[in-house]
């Protein structure tokens, strides 16, 4: 059982691993069961067209609640998976780095025959299947509440991609953070990027398209490279996925370099 | 080559590391031979596990070298070392949510061959609570997993960092046994330790650190010689003095006589000689200085204004 670091570092995160998954598929079945009332909403329409702009943001397209994969895409995977998500990546990625080290158990770790990149990676991978269980919740949740919901299908298809996209997203914010935990070794550096890019991100996307001084800035959002509801429409732009890969895998790659030559306290 | 020279296992040349402006370690050098026990002994704040860390490869010299087994130790490449190498501190923070069973079932995955009798030979020493949480263990249970962490894969070398503080007396001793067996087996010990009467007991050889340099490299048979006598007399004449060479004199005057007790470092003449010219004597007693005694003369002598 407890034969690697990865394994290892699976097996302490079970309890971490079982919250966050009942918490993704609780939420999904939450916003399942409100799709019947979502797609009926003449009343909504006057009061969102009265909002401000930038309000209008943090509630998105009310066309886009009319079908269920858009509403789910908007209303899920647009706004409110980012936000949950990037507090389990910040939560996940600091446990998996500065705290181990405060504790002093990673010293003991790199006491032993191990290397500093395969304790790196292992742990990187342990952080990338505890995301994708995450994911994996959202699809429970979805496709486990569906039947039971009036006018709530999906195809596997369209909800795949979306989920996938998802996983890349919370990766990256957990790499961020992570990377920046193992190549500093300081909880307050780590948990300040991660918070900036995290939060700077929801911040961007969410009112970037009706602030227009915001809207230059967007494209700095990770959330930009992830459009829900287009994916759900069918539209999938893989350099979004490319510019999500890399802002994992150079944050990876920075994290090896300068964690292989610092000192561990 | 000299075959009968013995094989360096560890060895720092000119080592200074600073944590900003301060200093940690100071121009430190020593090298250790393959099968040796050496004691590394120090006040809180001495350098000692500085040093440690930085032949663990944990921290980097900001200045000089450590090898081991002649291999410069890097940061990113200690690993490679550590195969050869058992380790345990006692501030050692142990995976806490991992049982002791499970702890060394990972660290013996990461370990060539099969320590399985050893491992048992340990467990039957040590006694260690296997199957419930290392976060749930006391101080002295968790001690006894960190020791046989180091000693389970039959490491070459064994670098112990306090590595009794926590256990019993019982356990202190087990793993007193534990090193002499060692010794016995050819393995090299470094240990520091504040328990000086542990170090006088297993270890040849004791480096005394101040303030991250090194103020003594001795054996530890040389260092009792140089800490000299414990005398203690009691005479019935009141007056007498001490020799020119007693330290730490204490007087304790009774009804009828007086006891003194000091430390003498002159020859065994010279005391001699005191003792005959001692009026009314009527008891003496003269031992070995113990390396506490020792360790707090050098540091003494060290903190004199020159």
């Amino acid at each position: 059982m407890m034969r690697s670091v990865f394994l290892k570092t699976l097996y302490d995160k079970r309890w971490f691993i079982f919250g966050w998954t009942l918490g993704f598929v609780a939420l999904s079945v939450l916003m399942t069961s409100f799709f019947p009332a979502m797609r009926q909403t003449g009343a909504l329409d006057s009061l969102l067209a009265n909002m401000p702009a930038a309000l209008q943001g943090l509630i998105g397209n009310l066309a886009d609640l009319r079908t269920f994969p858009t509403y789910i895409a908007s209303q899920l995977f647009d706004i409110r998976i980012p936000l949950i998500a990037g507090v389990m990546a910040i939560i996940l990625g600091l446990g998996l780095s500065t705290a181990e080290e405060e504790r002093g158990e990673l010293r003991t770790l790199l006491s032993l025959p191990i290397s500093r990149t395969r304790l790196l990676v292992e742990k990187w991978l342990a952080l990338c299947l505890i995301m994708a269980i995450g994911t994996g919740g959202i699809v429970l949740g979805i496709l486990g509440s569906a039947p039971f919901i009036d006018g709530a299908s999906i195809e596997l298809d369209t909800l795949l991609p979306l989920v996938a996209m998802t996983w890349l997203v919370m990766v990256a914010y957990g790499t961020v953070t992570f990377a920046a935990g193992f190549a500093s070794g300081s909880r307050a550096v780590a948990n300040t990027l991660g918070m900036l890019i995290i939060i700077g991100s929801f911040i961007l996307s969410t009112f970037g398209k009706a602030v227009d001084w915001l809207a230059d800035f967007e494209k700095f959002s990770l959330l930009h490279y992830f459009p829900a509801v287009d994916i759900a429409k069918g539209t999938i732009d893989y350099n979004n996925v490319v510019v999500l890969g890399t802002v994992s895998l150079v944050s990876l790659i920075i994290a090896i370099i300068l964690f292989r030559r610092r000192d561990v306290a | 080559m000299d075959m009968r020279t013995p094989k360096t296992v560890i060895q720092l040349r000119h080592v200074t590391k600073r944590f900003g402006h301060q200093a940690a370690l100071d121009n430190v050098s020593f090298r250790i031979h393959a099968g040796e026990i050496v004691g590394f002994v120090g006040a809180n704040g001495a350098g000692k596990t500085t040093t440690i860390s930085t032949i663990m490869g944990f921290i980097r010299p900001t200045i000089g070298t450590v090898e081991l087994f002649g291999v410069t130790v890097e940061p990113q490449s200690a690993h490679q070392l550590h195969e050869r190498i058992g380790y345990a501190a006692g501030d050692m923070e142990l995976p806490a949510r991992l049982t002791a069973h499970q702890y060394f079932s990972f660290l013996l995955h990461q370990s060539d061959g099969d320590h399985a009798e050893l491992y048992k030979d340990l467990c039957r020493r040590f006694k260690p609570e296997l199957h419930k949480k290392i976060g749930a263990l006391s101080r002295g249970n968790k001690q006894k997993i960190a020791l046989i962490a180091a000693f389970v894969t039959d490491p070459e070398v064994i670098i112990l960092d306090e590595p009794t503080s926590g256990l019993d007396p019982m356990m202190q001793e087990a793993f007193l046994d534990l090193v002499r067996e060692s010794k016995k087996k050819g393995k090299t010990i470094f240990m520091s330790s504040h328990y000086l009467t542990e170090v006088a007991d297993v270890c040849s050889r004791v480096i005394l650190m101040r303030s991250g340099a090194i103020i003594e490299d001795v054996q530890a048979l040389k260092l009792l010689e140089k800490s000299g006598k414990s005398v203690t007399i009691t005479t019935g004449y009141k007056a007498t003095r001490p020799p020119k060479d007693a330290i730490d004199v204490e007087t304790v005057a009774h009804k009828t006589n007086v006891t003194m007790t000091f430390v003498f470092k002159g020859s065994a003449e010279e005391l001699q000689r005191w003792v005959s010219s001692v009026k009314q004597l009527q008891d003496i007693e003269i031992s070995e200085y113990n390396l506490e005694g020792a360790f707090k003369s050098l540091y003494e002598t060290e903190d004199k204004p020159s």
